[in-house]
């Protein structure tokens, strides 16, 4: 039987107290995970003594733009990245991966910042927001450290969050205007599917119609979601009339299954793999096409 | 385990009660507040059977600890109809006899309201996106759509 203490704040400061005075605390936000986790008395729950309830910091709900950023609060819920102008002018590609994830009342519920943390291999708002180069600001009693997303993720269901640390911001550059992205997913049904596999993409088309600064991730093919390096060097430098799409799956198969190895899954994923970078590329090369 | 006080409202009523810290918003309603419009289906936000409106917004009434929801609104089924006259989406699923077992009605029903409060007039599409966390077994959807179609047409 799972038991603990419930602690609940409306300040920053007071969350940083509880969690520098009490050892084995989880964070609850948005609770659209957790609570599922906490009704099956999942194994995936860490063991912990006390829950403590950040839904109700105000500060944690904001967005702001700041120089050429844009800083969106990890209480910010999928409905609001879904209508806010900001995210929808900016980064459409974050509205439409919000838009997939589960439903009207998942989306009302379910924040940003719990997406982030709780760090599943198919989280729906990783691929998009590490192909942004999104960081992560990590605020303690002791100070404030800023981490690029990729690099706050350490494994599946892992981050680099420290115990007396929460999640203060997620920061993600504004991009210039010849810049182009995607989102694919594909999963069992339209609403309330876990992704089977997805893929973002972010590229830069030049005044010569070269590709350049492609980011490539995939959400459920690898441990957790990661950039694919060669298939963003294999697509850098070709020109949006004269790209070989076929070759390019190939090699986006190829680097999948380099990091996952064969696994059950992968007569199924290594071709759709391949498809859903095409289908990507494909739209964003008709899309810089109709703006020559 | 410790015990939590918390004030909210409910169907503009507001209400002070001592939770527990598992104690989920869903089983505030049913047990503590003997509000048994609001079902319990999947447990797991799957199936919006539980579905509330907190602070205009549908949401599953499984998902949310009722220690988390201090000074918010909250309207059940219960609470749609005024002064004994059923509320105009209640009048229509029984119209387009949109009910047949009954059991996710009244989450049918929250998640149509939370989408009239932002969208008077939704299109067929606006409405199957607002359903889309509501499950049924028995009507195939057709019905509860357009007895949801008919109220924002009018």
């Amino acid at each position: 039987m799972i038991s603990y203490e419930f602690l609940t704040t409306q300040k920053i400061e007071e969350a940083l107290n509880y969690l520098d005075k009490f050892s084995k605390v989880h964070i609850l936000a948005g609770g659209t995970d957790l609570l599922v986790n906490l009704y099956k008395e999942s194994p995936r729950l860490p063991d912990f003594d006390y829950l403590l309830d950040i839904s109700n910091i105000s500060e944690l709900k904001i967005i702001n733009s700041i120089d050429n950023f844009i800083e969106i609060g990890p209480l910010v819920t999928h409905s609001r990245l879904i209508n806010e102008p900001r995210i929808k002018n900016n980064f459409p590609v974050l509205a439409e991966a919000a838009y997939t994830i589960g439903s009207t009342q998942i989306r009302n519920r379910g924040t940003i910042g719990g997406n982030i943390v709780n760090a599943s291999p198919a989280a729906d708002l990783l691929p998009p927001l590490i192909a942004l180069r999104a960081e992560v600001e990590l605020t303690s009693g002791k100070g404030k450290r800023v981490l690029s997303l990729e690099e706050f993720l350490a494994g599946p269901y892992k981050t680099k969050l420290q115990a007396n640390e929460l999640l203060n911001k997620i920061k993600i550059p504004l991009l210039s205007d010849n810049y182009y992205a995607d989102f694919q997913k594909i999963g069992r049904r339209k609403a309330l599917s876990i992704a089977r596999l997805s893929l973002a993409l972010v590229t830069k088309i030049d005044e010569e119609g070269v590709f350049q600064d492609t980011r490539v991730v995939p959400g459920s093919a690898t441990p957790y979601p990661q950039s694919l390096p060669e298939t963003e060097k294999a697509i850098n430098g070709k020109s949006i009339f004269n790209i070989y799409l076929e070759e390019i799956g190939k090699i986006t198969s190829k680097e999948m299954v380099s990091i996952t190895g064969e696994r059950w899954s992968t007569p199924y994923k290594k071709p759709t793999i391949a498809v859903l970078i095409k289908r990507a590329l494909k739209k964003i090369i008709k899309e810089a096409k109709t703006n020559e | 385990m410790n015990k939590i006080t918390v004030t909210f409202i409910i169907n503009s009523k507001e209400v002070t009660l001592k939770v527990g810290p598992k104690e989920r918003l869903l089983d505030t309603l049913r047990e503590q507040l003997k509000l048994t419009g609001t079902k319990e289906g999947c447990s797991v936000g799957e199936c919006g059977a539980c579905t509330v409106i907190l602070d205009g917004k549908a949401v599953s009434s499984c998902l949310i600890l009722t220690g988390q929801i201090g000074g918010s609104e909250v309207l059940t089924v219960e609470g749609l109809e005024t002064d004994g006259k059923l509320d105009s989406l209640q009048q229509a699923f029984i119209d387009y006899q949109a009910v047949q077992c009954g059991f996710c009605t009244p989450g049918m029903l929250m998640s149509a309201k939370a989408l009239f409060i932002h969208n008077l007039h939704p299109s067929r599409e606006e409405i199957k996106t607002a359903l889309e966390g509501n499950l049924c077994r028995c009507t195939g959807y057709e019905q509860i759509i357009e007895a949801i179609e008919s109220v924002a047409n009018k």
